[in-house]
């Protein structure tokens, strides 16, 4: 599971490139608009297209905390004497671990589409936009707190995958309806859409008025905050509940 | 559990008895932090407890628990780890519960007994001065209780205080030096094996008219309790067993004639329901 993740970060980002690079018409070998895939644009795209694959790391947050439940282990390390504070803590560095890991991978394989897939441009700066990066490591932690949340509530690995995945889609289609619909602006700052915020698609980089760019420049700061509340909560919620039930 | 309150004696194997579903692995849960309780208080070493007096036990509750996909000694590393014992004993135990040949097996692949067998050997890590055992025989073949029984007696005689939870009263019987008797979450009776599990003698008589022996006993001095019991009446005496043929001259002075009168051991496992029915009733 670990190594579907790790692979399928840059698998995806190679299918999407391919998939954009046969797309679109060429002048003379070279993409109209530019290649999303080369710097410094690749900092932003790759981290969001990676983003797409938040449910992989996800699961294996689910499948190593249920597990615990299912094979009753995390009755058995309590009992063999680490204490349940301990038992937790080792579980959200896990989902801390998992969020550099992919993060780093998502590093490489951006560095190896602007390197190697893409001719680097004259004049511009490498690490421009790097700070992606960071907003797709939130982005990743957050979700896998998520994950890791149910899964202390609910212990089965089937059920908790499937409120997972229905909770990320009904939030998307609340968000969606009430701000499209009724201008809702609030909806923006929702668990999932805080950080969905950090990372604009791809499209929405390309499309969006200088004006619209600067509203959201300026609400970084507000999205980084609110997306560390969030996280705080989740890691008081789940320490909470493991620290008071029965095991 | 209602107001169970009793010491365990340091080097004493101590059994905890009850029939399934009396409390028992729920008291050994509390013990351990794994279930908590809505009031009341327990130490270990005669401090409160925490994860470090944890550390100093060796527990088996209830099912082994393992990682699945793991072997049975990397499961043993892991829990040497959460001990912070060093493990350099594992090859030893895992010699003891004869499951060295099979280490490297992933712990799916193990059978019931093989299960049972590593989860007794995960209580040894690190030769804890206490251990406890809940059902530890549970899943095992004859040769393979005998052998844990023979275990648990060489613990003992190490000077290891071992808690022995079972609803084999045959097993505390054989190995335990204390008991106590739980049912239904009530503590019925604790104390030393002797006292509590003290073998009782009882007199079986019958007669071709039952109701006059009945009247006749009665009437016999240190009579406690009479039984019926297919067409046998069990006598039960106050101080002692009077000789059988003061019953029979007696019987005989009134005009009886027995034609059954034997004295009998009362077995422990009758001995074992008379106290939790009457605690019951």
């Amino acid at each position: 599971m670990l190594i579907i993740t790790i692979v399928s970060i840059p698998a995806f980002n190679y299918s999407i490139y391919d998939f954009g690079d046969n797309s679109f018409p060429k002048v003379r070998g070279q993409s109209l608009f530019g290649s999303p895939f080369a710097f410094p644009d690749v900092w932003a795209t790759v981290p969001w297209v990676s983003s797409l694959l938040f449910v992989i790391p996800a699961i294996l947050i689910i499948t190593l905390t249920t597990n615990e439940f299912t094979y009753r282990t995390h009755r058995q390390n309590i009992i063999d004497g680490w204490s349940r504070k301990q038992f937790i803590y080792v579980k959200l560095f896990e989902v801390f671990l998992l969020s550099v890991l992919t993060t780093l991978v998502v590093f490489l394989t951006a560095l190896y589409f602007g390197f190697v897939l893409n001719t680097v441009p004259e004049g511009v700066s490498k690490t421009h936009n790097m700070r992606y990066l960071l907003f797709y490591f939130i982005e990743m932690i957050s979700y896998s707190s998520i994950a890791f949340l149910l899964s202390t509530f609910i212990r089965r690995a089937g059920l908790t995958m499937g409120i997972f995945f229905i909770y990320m889609v009904f939030e998307q289609f609340v968000v969606g309806l009430l701000r499209n619909k009724y201008h809702q602006n609030w909806v923006d700052y929702l668990p999932e859409e805080v950080t969905d915020k950090l990372l604009p698609s791809v499209f929405e980089r390309v499309l969006r008025t200088t004006e619209a760019k600067q509203v959201w420049e300026n609400h970084i700061p507000v999205y980084i905050g609110l997306a560390a509340v969030y996280l705080t909560v989740y890691c008081i919620v789940t320490t909470w509940k493991f620290r008071k039930t029965d095991l | 559990m209602d107001h169970v309150s009793f010491e365990v004696p340091e080097g004493s194997v101590f059994g905890i008895l009850g029939p399934n579903g009396s409390g028992k692995t729920t008291l050994l849960g509390i013990v351990t932090d794994v279930l908590k309780a809505t009031s009341g208080n327990y130490t270990w070493f005669g401090e409160a407890a925490s994860e470090k007096s944890r550390r100093q036990l060796g527990t088996l509750l209830e099912t082994p628990n393992f990682y699945h996909y793991l072997s049975g000694e990397r499961n043993l590393s892991i829990a040497a780890n959460i001990k912070e014992k060093d493990g350099h004993d594992i090859p030893r135990i895992l010699e003891l519960v004869r499951l060295a040949e099979r280490k490297h097996s992933k712990f799916s692949t193990y059978s019931l007994g093989m299960k049972q067998r590593l989860a007794i050997a995960s209580c040894l890590i690190g030769n804890p001065p206490v251990l406890v055992f809940d059902e530890p025989t549970n899943g095992l073949d004859p040769a393979g209780i005998a052998e844990i029984r023979q275990m648990i007696r060489d613990l003992a005689k190490e000077g290891k205080t071992i808690i022995l939870a079972s609803h084999l009263l045959d097993e505390v019987e054989k190995v335990c030096t204390h008991v106590a008797i739980l049912q239904r979450g009530k503590l019925i009776t604790a104390g030393n094996v002797n006292e509590v599990l003290v073998n009782e003698e009882l007199v079986e008589v019958s007669a071709p008219d039952m109701e006059r022996l009945r009247l006749a006993l009665n009437d016999f001095a240190g009579v406690k309790q009479i039984r019926s019991y297919e067409n046998i009446f069990q006598v039960y005496f106050n101080n002692g067993t009077p000789d059988l043929s003061t019953i029979n001259q007696f019987c005989f002075s009134r005009g009886i004639v027995l034609n059954h009168l034997q004295l009998k051991k009362k077995s422990l496992e009758s001995k074992f329901i008379e106290i939790t029915n009457n605690a019951t009733n």
